[in-house]
């Protein structure tokens, strides 16, 4: 009888917010998987899931659609300024955990083993959990625990403790860390944040590895949370149960410029270079933290930032996001390579050398399409935190 | 005669590829879809949808469809408000999104582009060099739409002409299949005959739009004022006033009436005067030029009764004020009321305040379904377009909703036919055909048949749209 309850809640969620689309199509001019097909867009998507449902029609073409979507959210931006505001983003994710927890449709075939890895090893690619901190050997990064209590829990995230990319960013930060005099620590038995298990509806694992973070935040004592990687940072802020609870949880970007304003950090070295950043949807558009990067980046002496053609809250996506980092889209549909490809483009048009980021996923991606396009000569994708540590 | 839809995508793909046809159940809903508050029924769907990549392939698609006496409706981007994309007899959903080209050519002084562009992608990338498009429809529509319609948006259209006054040329693929160009390369424009004045506002009957070349217009510099007025019939009687006493015309107006305001002003926490407001964005060769022009509709405002008006300065206020007007078909669902539809109508200047008043208190008084709706006045100064939005529940069956969408309709009708208007904004195909044949009478009616006829022997492309099938 609950479950009937469940479905119908399900439905009616879905239905109200499906049924208020104006179908004024704007949505549609900024999503980046639009190919040339309707249904490659929040407003397609939105109606094929609309008459999905009326029709009883759900299938895998159906759940093909649900998944495509990057969950950048710029359809959601553009719906609130000019049309009806639609959550277009949280009705996707809520039809892919119907689709998932109902009707056993989703996740995407190429995203059961991912889940697996996260419920089973706490993290996507499946490496096993002991090699989480091994990116920290020999350089004396402490764990915080009860017994050792530490001002900053510096969360890694999976793309930073397992990616190759990844870990030049967890290894940069802790250098600033260090240089700065900052009493920081990392969990010992971190596990992943959960956040691209909500992205692929499955939110039951969300709540179990959310769950199982928080607790270790407790029992380490921590009060303060800085993290690189802005997927958990936006799952700790405005998804987790704790959010609000008094925990103060910064992206590097607010904590580092906190630091040099507080005379902690120096940055003394010049860096003569013409550099662009590419906003992170998590970061940027989601959480809304734009001037914070930009004002770390204008910090490094001999810097010149020049923006791109969409910047800040008119972002584009890197592709990658929305579990799309561990799906092939199904044929007919944008790959991920060819969203990457058009930012990467919109940095090249700037004259940049470097193009920065402060996303472990963002980078990973815009580096494979820098390579892909053959622009290794002409621009370098990093971080934010490398450019910090060459100005130390 | 009904299409073995497998063959027909099979054949379609030897045309334009196996990727460019698509016969799932989504793709041909969302191409049959339309802003409609009532759904589209699954038995109503297009056979396929394809998507030729440029005017050869339409033409082959054409000539197929043409052997096999095959309905063809074409699709730009699907945002028509006269419900023209959606097919009322099967066959193909032909989609132009491919023909994506597009060339600004400063040397000579014209912009081609493919019929598929979205207008909001030329508008930026005219931006970007300094010129300005002359079709401010919302940014998601199509060039090929726009100009099929010949429609422009607003007091625009007073200030600069409409796009038949335009466009240099088109590239146009008859219903038979033949490849026609009109026009030329040069900016000066044919006197005497004018193939391309022909298909521009055609509404896509005539022909497939696939190129379109338009004259290059400098941007102008602009400068916003606002005017806030206790009742919406000042605006009215200040548009008139605006004409008699040669105001420097602005080049965009909006004007959002008392109960739009309020419920925007709600929504948007914004703590403006109570009562209606009218926008205006005045041009200039230069900003200096704009701000005194804009200064002069501050006076014209005050003049006409204003209880507040300034030049927009302060960005943050300017946009707020604008959000309050391009939010403005939100505004029902503020309510809960997340069905909806909007008529336009044009009065004549005299009569504008009248028509004002009358839509207004639309809904009041009435037993028909449209009194049971909340209805919102909106819509553009000076250009004599009025909107008025009617919001219901959404909760509303589906025979119900077609019943209000018939009764507004009609109430369309009745108020352009007293009011003396013309649709000025959306076009006429197909729901307006019963107010066209009553406003012009049937010879006139049988003169776009007989136009119809000839170039579209076998009735393939956009069939049910001259009829007024919805």
């Amino acid at each position: 009888m609950e479950e009937v309850q469940f479905e119908e809640d399900f439905e009616k969620y879905l239905n109200e917010g499906l049924i208020s689309c104006e179908k004024c199509h704007f949505c549609h001019t900024v999503c980046p998987i639009v190919d040339t097909r309707i249904t490659q867009g929040p407003f397609g998507i939105n109606r094929a899931i609309y008459y999905g449902l009326k029709w009883n029609e759900l299938n895998e073409e159906l759940r093909d659609l649900v998944y495509s979507c990057t969950t950048c959210g710029k359809c959601v931006a553009m719906c609130k300024k000019v049309s009806r505001a639609l959550p277009l983003v949280e009705i996707f994710e809520k039809a892919r955990e119907y689709f998932l927890v109902e009707k056993m449709l989703g996740p995407m075939p190429e995203q059961v083993g991912v889940l697996k890895n996260m419920h089973v090893r706490g993290n996507p690619w499946g490496n096993p959990s002991h090699e989480r901190t091994k990116w920290a050997e020999g350089l004396e990064v402490p764990f915080a625990s009860k017994d050792n209590q530490v001002d900053v829990l510096y969360f890694v995230g999976c793309a930073s403790s397992y990616d190759a990319q990844g870990q030049k960013i967890a290894k940069n930060l802790t250098r600033i860390f260090k240089t700065a005099g900052v009493n920081f620590g990392i969990l010992e038995n971190e596990t992943c944040s959960g956040h691209e298990a909500k992205r692929m509806g499955e939110t039951g694992l969300f709540a179990y590895l959310s769950e199982a973070n928080v607790e270790m935040f407790k029992d380490a004592g921590i009060q303060h949370i800085v993290t690189g990687d802005p997927h958990s940072f936006y799952s700790f802020t405005h998804e987790y149960p704790q959010q609000g609870n008094g925990l103060k949880v910064q992206h590097y970007s607010q904590f580092l410029n906190e630091l040099i304003e507080k005379g902690n950090l120096k940055l003394s070295r010049k860096v003569n270079k013409r550099v662009t950043y590419h906003d992170p949807c998590y970061l940027g558009r989601h959480s809304e933290i734009f001037e914070e990067p930009r004002d770390l980046i204008q910090r490094i002496p001999g810097i010149t930032l020049v923006e791109m053609e969409n910047a800040r809250a008119d972002s584009d996506c890197c592709g990658m996001g929305g579990g799309r980092m561990w799906m092939e889209p199904p044929q007919g549909l944008i790959s991920s390579q060819a969203i990457a490809e058009r930012r990467v483009h919109q940095a090249l048009a700037t004259g940049a050398e470097i193009l920065l980021t402060a996303c472990p996923f963002c980078n990973i991606t815009l580096n494979d399409a820098v390579k892909s396009l053959e622009k290794e000569e002409t621009i370098k994708v990093m971080d934010i935190t490398e450019l910090i540590s060459m100005s130390l | 005669m009904g299409v073995n839809a497998e063959q027909l995508a099979e054949d379609l793909k030897g045309i334009v590829g196996e990727d460019h046809v698509h016969t799932d159940l989504f793709e041909r809903a969302n191409y049959a879809d339309t802003s409609l508050p009532y759904d589209v029924e699954e038995g109503d769907l297009p056979d396929c949808v394809v998507q030729p990549a440029d005017a050869h392939e339409i033409s082959e698609v054409l000539k197929y469809a043409n052997q096999h006496k095959i309905p063809v409706t074409t699709y730009g981007s699907g945002t028509s408000l006269i419900f023209g994309t959606k097919p009322k007899h099967h066959g193909i959903s032909m989609s132009t999104e491919r023909l994506t080209s597009l060339e600004i050519n400063e040397e000579h002084q014209w912009l081609e582009c493919g019929a598929g562009i979205k207008t909001g992608q030329v508008i930026k990338e005219l931006g970007k060099l300094g010129y300005f498009l002359p079709i401010q429809t919302q940014i998601g529509s199509s060039m090929g739409g726009a100009v099929s319609i010949n429609t422009l948006g607003h007091l625009t259209d007073n200030m600069f002409g409409r796009p038949v006054n335009h466009v240099l040329g088109l590239e146009v693929v008859l219903p038979t299949g033949e490849i026609i160009e009109t026009g030329s390369k040069c900016i000066r424009r044919a006197a005497g005959w004018d193939l391309a004045r022909i298909f521009v506002g055609a509404e896509g009957i005539l022909g497939v739009i696939t190129t379109v070349r338009m004259v290059l217009i400098p941007m102008p510099q602009t400068v916003d004022a606002v005017g806030f007025f206790k009742k919406v019939e000042e605006i009215g009687h200040m548009v008139g006033m605006m004409y008699r006493e040669k105001f420097p015309l602005p080049m965009d107006g909006e004007f959002v009436g008392e109960k739009a305001c309020k419920v925007g002003y709600e929504a948007l926490n914004l703590d403006f005067p109570e009562g209606a407001l009218a926008i205006t964005r005045s041009m200039g060769r230069t900003k200096e030029d704009a701000s005194r022009n804009a200064q002069e509709m501050v006076r014209l405002f005050k003049k006409a009764g204003a209880t507040e008006a300034f030049v927009l300065d302060d960005p943050e206020v300017a946009e707020k004020v604008w959000r309050v007007r391009e939010n403005a078909m939100r505004w029902g669902q503020e309510k809960g009321l997340k069905g909806y539809l909007a008529i336009e109508v044009n009065p004549v200047l005299p009569q504008l305040a009248e028509a004002m008043t009358e839509l207004t208190h639309i809904t009041e008084g009435r037993n028909d379904l449209i009194g049971e709706t909340e209805a919102y006045l909106y819509g553009h100064v000076g250009s004599d377009s009025l909107h008025c939005l009617f919001a219901f529940p959404y909760t509303w069956s589906n025979e119900k909703m077609k019943q209000v969408v018939d009764e507004i309709w009609n109430l369309e009708k009745e108020l352009m036919l007293k009011y003396n208007g013309v649709g000025g904004d959306w076009g006429w195909l197909p729901h307006r055909v019963p107010f066209f044949r009553e406003k012009y009478g049937e010879t006139a009616y049988g003169v776009i048949k007989k136009l119809k006829q000839l170039f579209d022997p076998n009735d393939i492309l956009n069939r049910g749209n001259l009829e007024g099938e919805v």
